[in-house]
Order: C-alpha cells, then sequence, then structure tokens
C-alpha cells in the first residue's frame, strides 16, 4: 500500500463511519461510539508501542484519568464543563509526567512493568479513595449534554481530527524522530536526536490521546467505575492494537472498531462471549500476525499485481 | 497490640505468601526460560483451584487424602494444559513478535474463564469448612491447614532449588535460562526443555490453585487478580529466580496483610509502591540476572 493510500483508507473509513448511525439502531449507535473510542485509544497507545517501540502495559491509567477527572470536576466538585476537562486535562499531565519521567529510565520488559505498576497503584487508590472516587461503586449520575445520537457526531468528529492528527504526526520530524528512536535509539543519540526527550513526548502525546477517550466515554456511559483502571483494561488496549496491525496508524485504529464490533457480535449470539472471543483472537494470532491491516494491505497488494 | 493478634497475622501473612509463591515460582520460571509473560499464568491457578474442588467437595469429600489427591489432579490436569498449549499454540510462535505472544496468552485467559463457567456455572465455588481443626492462639484460632500450607509452600521451594541446582535436567533449564543457543550448541535439546519448563510452570500454578481453594473459593475470573500481583512478586524478587520468588512472596504477603491491620488505604497500594521502587533502584529484582529481550 503507498503511502497516500493509508490516509484514503482512514478518509473513506471515517466516512462510512458518518453514515453509518442512519443505518443503525440506538443500541448499535452507542457500541459505535464505544468502538470509536476504542479506535482512539488504540491509536494514541499505538504513538508509544508501535511508532517509538515502548510497551506500556498500563495505559488504562490515563484513560481513567480522563474520565475519573473529568467525573470528579462534573459531579463531585460541581464545576462547569470546561472546568471540568481541564482538570481532567490536568490530571492527566500530572500523572503522565510523573509516571513518564520514571518509567522512562527503562525500556523492554522493565517499562512495560513500571508501567504496570504505576497503574495497578493508581487502580488501588481508586479503590481506596472512596470519597473522592466512589471506591468499587465508581461515580453515577455524569451528565451528558446531548442525545446519543448528536453525541455520536461530537464523538466522531474529535476523533476524526485526532486520528487524522496523529497520521501527521507521525510524517512530521517528531514522529519520524519516534520511528528512529524505535529502530535504533543509539543511532538516533548519535544524529543528535535527544532520545529520553523524544520518549517522553511520545508517552505523553499518547496518554493525552487515551485521556480524551476517557473523557468522552464518561459522558457515554453516564457512570464510570474502576474497571476501567484494572490491568486487564490496559491489556484490552495492547490486544486491539496488536490485532488491528502496530505498523500503521489505521491499523491501530480499525483494531479498535474491530474489537468491539467481535465483542458486540459474541454477545448477541452467546452468553459465553468471551470464548468466542478469546477463539477469534486466538486464530488472528496465527492467520494475521501482522494484525488486520496486514492482511489488507496483502489483499491489496495481490490484486495490485 | 494484642501479641496473639500479631501471632495470627502473621500466619495469614505466612499462607497467603505460600500461595503467592506457588503461582509466582511458575510464572518465573517460565518468563526466566522462554521470555514469555504468560498472561494466562492465573486462569491456569483457578483451573487448578475447579479441579481440587470437584475432586475433594464433588466426588470424594472433605478429608486429607481426598485433599492430597486434589492437588495431584490439579498438578496433572493443569500441567498437561500447559504441556499442550506450549506444544500446539506457542511452538509455532517461538522466533515471531512477541505480540503474538500477549495476544495468545490473554485469548487463553477469555477462553478458560468461559470454558470453566460452562462447566461449573458462573456461582462461587465454596468449600464447607477448611480441612482439618484449628489451634486456639490467644482469643484467635490458627487453622491447621495454614501451617500445612506453609509448609507445603517451603517444601515445594526447597524441591525446585534441589531440582535446578543438583539434577542434570534441572542444570540444562538454567543453562536455557542464560541462553538457549549456547545451550542448544552444548547439546541440550531445548526444544523439549520448553514444553517441560512451561508445563512445570503451569503444573506450579495448579498445584496454587488448589491450595488456595478451600480459602479462597473458586470463581470464574479469579486468576485476573492474581495474576497482577504474582507479576509485582517476581519483579520484586528477580524474575526469572525462584530464590527471588519465595523472598518476593514474604515481601508482598506480610505487607498486604499487615497493612490491612494498620493502614488499610494503602493495603494494595504498598504492593505497587514497593514493586515500582525496585524497578527503580534495582530493575533486576533483589535476586534476578538481567533480562533482555531475545529476538
Amino acid at each position: 500500500m503507498r503511502r497516500d493510500a493509508e490516509l484514503y483508507s482512514l478518509i473513506l473509513l471515517l466516512g462510512v463511519l458518518a453514515v453509518a448511525p442512519l443505518f443503525s439502531t440506538q443500541y448499535t449507535v452507542r457500541l459505535l461510539t464505544v468502538g470509536l473510542l476504542y479506535g482512539l485509544a488504540a491509536v494514541g497507545f499505538n504513538l508509544l508501542y508501535g511508532y517509538t517501540g515502548l510497551l506500556s502495559f498500563g495505559h488504562a491509567m490515563f484513560w481513567s484519568a480522563g474520565a475519573y477527572g473529568l467525573s470528579i470536576g462534573l459531579v463531585r466538585l460541581g464545576l462547569d464543563p470546561l472546568q471540568s476537562i481541564g482538570l481532567a486535562f490536568l490530571l492527566t499531565l500530572v500523572v503522565a509526567l510523573a509516571t513518564g519521567y520514571l518509567s522512562l529510565r527503562h525500556t523492554e520488559i522493565y517499562f512495560a512493568m513500571l508501567t504496570l505498576a504505576f497503574a495497578q497503584l493508581i487502580y488501588a487508590l481508586i479503590i481506596k479513595l472512596r470519597d473522592v472516587t466512589g471506591g468499587d461503586e465508581g461515580i453515577y449520575g455524569i451528565p451528558r449534554p446531548m442525545g446519543l445520537g448528536e453525541y455520536y457526531y461530537l464523538v466522531l468528529a474529535i476523533v476524526a481530527s485526532l486520528v487524522l492528527l496523529a497520521w501527521w504526526i507521525v510524517r512530521t520530524p517528531l514522529g519520524l524522530g519516534f520511528q528512529a528512536v524505535r529502530d535504533n535509539s543509539s543511532r538516533a543519540a548519535s544524529v543528535g536526536l535527544d532520545v529520553s526527550r523524544v520518549r517522553l513526548v511520545s508517552y505523553v502525546i499518547s496518554a493525552l490521546y487515551l485521556s480524551v477517550a476517557g473523557m468522552l466515554y464518561a459522558p457515554l456511559n453516564r457512570a464510570i467505575t474502576p474497571d476501567i483502571a484494572f490491568w486487564t483494561f490496559s491489556a484490552i488496549i495492547v490486544i486491539m492494537t496488536i490485532i488491528g496491525g502496530v505498523r500503521r496508524v489505521a491499523g491501530a485504529f480499525i483494531g479498535g472498531l474491530i474489537f468491539i464490533f467481535i465483542n458486540i457480535n459474541a454477545m448477541r449470539f452467546t452468553e459465553f462471549w468471551q470464548l468466542i472471543l478469546g477463539l477469534i483472537l486466538a486464530i488472528l494470532v496465527y492467520l494475521a500476525p501482522e494484525g488486520v491491516s496486514g492482511i489488507v494491505e496483502k489483499v491489496v497488494r495481490r490484486v495490485r499485481g | 497490640m494484642d501479641i496473639s493478634l500479631i501471632v495470627v497475622q502473621a500466619f495469614n501473612a505466612l499462607f497467603y505468601a505460600s500461595i503467592l509463591f506457588l503461582i509466582s515460582s511458575g510464572l518465573s520460571l517460565i518468563y526466566g526460560i522462554m521470555r514469555i509473560l504468560n498472561l494466562s499464568h492465573g486462569a491456569l491457578y483457578m483451573v487448578g483451584a475447579y479441579v481440587t474442588y470437584t475432586v475433594v467437595i464433588l466426588w470424594l469429600g472433605l478429608d486429607w487424602f481426598s485433599m492430597i489427591l486434589g492437588y495431584l489432579a490439579s498438578i496433572l490436569v493443569v500441567g498437561g494444559l500447559g504441556i499442550l498449549v506450549e506444544r500446539i499454540l506457542l511452538k509455532p510462535l517461538y522466533g515471531k513478535s512477541h505480540d503474538l505472544q500477549l495476544l495468545l496468552t490473554f485469548a487463553l485467559i477469555l477462553i478458560l474463564d468461559d470454558v470453566v463457567k460452562m462447566i461449573w456455572g458462573p456461582e462461587y465455588r465454596a468449600f464447607p469448612k477448611l480441612p482439618g481443626f484449628s489451634i486456639p492462639v490467644g482469643d484467635f484460632q490458627v487453622p491447621i491447614y495454614f501451617i500445612f500450607t506453609v509448609l507445603l509452600g517451603f517444601s515445594v521451594a526447597i524441591v525446585l532449588h534441589l531440582f535446578f541446582t543438583r539434577t542434570t535436567v534441572g542444570k540444562m533449564i538454567r543453562a536455557m535460562t542464560y541462553s538457549p543457543e549456547v545451550a542448544s550448541a552444548l547439546g541440550i535439546n531445548t526444544d523439549r526443555l520448553f514444553a517441560l519448563s512451561f508445563g512445570l510452570g503451569a503444573a506450579l500454578a495448579g498445584l496454587a490453585g488448589g491450595v488456595a481453594v478451600p480459602l479462597y473459593t473458586a470463581s470464574p475470573g479469579m486468576g485476573t487478580e492474581v495474576i497482577v500481583l504474582s507479576f509485582a512478586v517476581i519483579v520484586i524478587g528477580g524474575m526469572g529466580s525462584i530464590k527471588g520468588a519465595l523472598l518476593g512472596s514474604l515481601i508482598v504477603g506480610f505487607s498486604r496483610v499487615f497493612m490491612v491491620m494498620l493502614f488499610p488505604v494503602m493495603e494494595i497500594a504498598l504492593i505497587y509502591i514497593i514493586m515500582a521502587l525496585i524497578l527503580l533502584v534495582k530493575p533486576t529484582g533483589l535476586f534476578g540476572m538481567e533480562m533482555r529481550e531475545r529476538r
């Protein structure tokens, strides 16, 4: 696939998502919105993983920082929406800078384990600080400013801009710097890149993507529970990115959508939907080792000859 | 504070640490030798819990003899499952991207959770009581089962230590921890030892489930919390080290049990603070060696 083809397929996909609600029930629109947010999360995660080569096992903490920051502002502190968004961003930046500064002393497995430790620490605090976070029960009664149908388009507009922004970022000198650090950090350093700064920038941008997804998720659901901070959610972020394909922005985005798509259909089909989801993921390991986008690329290449 | 309460809590902590050790020694072994982060290790622990429950409660009735049979059944079923998973599912992935191992072991959690639900139903499966009697300590009771578990945990630690230091197979496996290529060049059949190691690691998780189930009850998804605590254990002790898993389990066990008593807000948080501090100060853990990814 040529470079531009990725942009065209992204635009096509977003176009399809723009008309999809016209043919969907309320229930499906809700799930599509979740799909968009998972796609956004995967794109953000992939800036750090696919493009910078750092596997975080704690990205649920940024989704949670966004979701809890906004909800605490709106419900607990009675702030207006703009102030609450500000609070959520502030919280995300504090968490991202602190954990990033510390975790990025290492790479590979030690980095993954540090991010896991910090994310679980935050999960433990969410569970225990009941007065602020609601503990196990979470936060209820988060207001949504508009109906579901309109909210879908708000989410779509934000997600589309951020996904296209990510497509652009990886083509700027900054994004090329991510990839240089990923491919060979000592060579990147020798040509004058500040490797730790490049990694931290990637980490923080990635965290902000997750945070925005979390902020949009809280009003959609009207309630949040600590599941979104648990390690399994961090794992799901990793998994959906991998099934989409880590080599491209579009791949990760498709991964989020596919993950929700499989989920919905498996749930409709049987109460044992986890089994179906697990089997499909296991099959993808062998059939699509480079993700679904890898298969699409192969097919396109073959058709073109 | 009442001294008998401290004694009882110390037994609680030792019991908890023993279970953690059984799980995390297997996890550490698998990571050390194969560099596989086995996310499904907690799910294997869950299967072990259900197998012992079935043998003891559903089939034979609660006594020590059936407990031992239950453990053996858990070891065989889960160890066998581990070998099947390694031979059929993991082997084709060696030398490929680590992503695929993560994806596969995560898929296994989803699959095993639902298979357990299909066979045993979604409800919790609890033991009516612990096997054996209790010893009074001041105003409190220490179940003999706690003492049994602690002795079992330490015995397994000693057996594993002897296995890795005294037997040829154990030494071969340790050689592979440093480098499978070199081990292979020295004439060690690494392929078969991979299967054996994964099976042994899985069997330890199965035994852990069997030992834990009388107190913790069996439920689908019971592995997801314990797996992340096991990661904390092996990071603290040092990935790939059995001694490290033992020390890590004691640290996590004691800090959790005593935090519940002293400062409950930090019950779980402290574990992850210790984990992060160790990673920052001594990333190889207290007893570990450096783990580089193999490509």
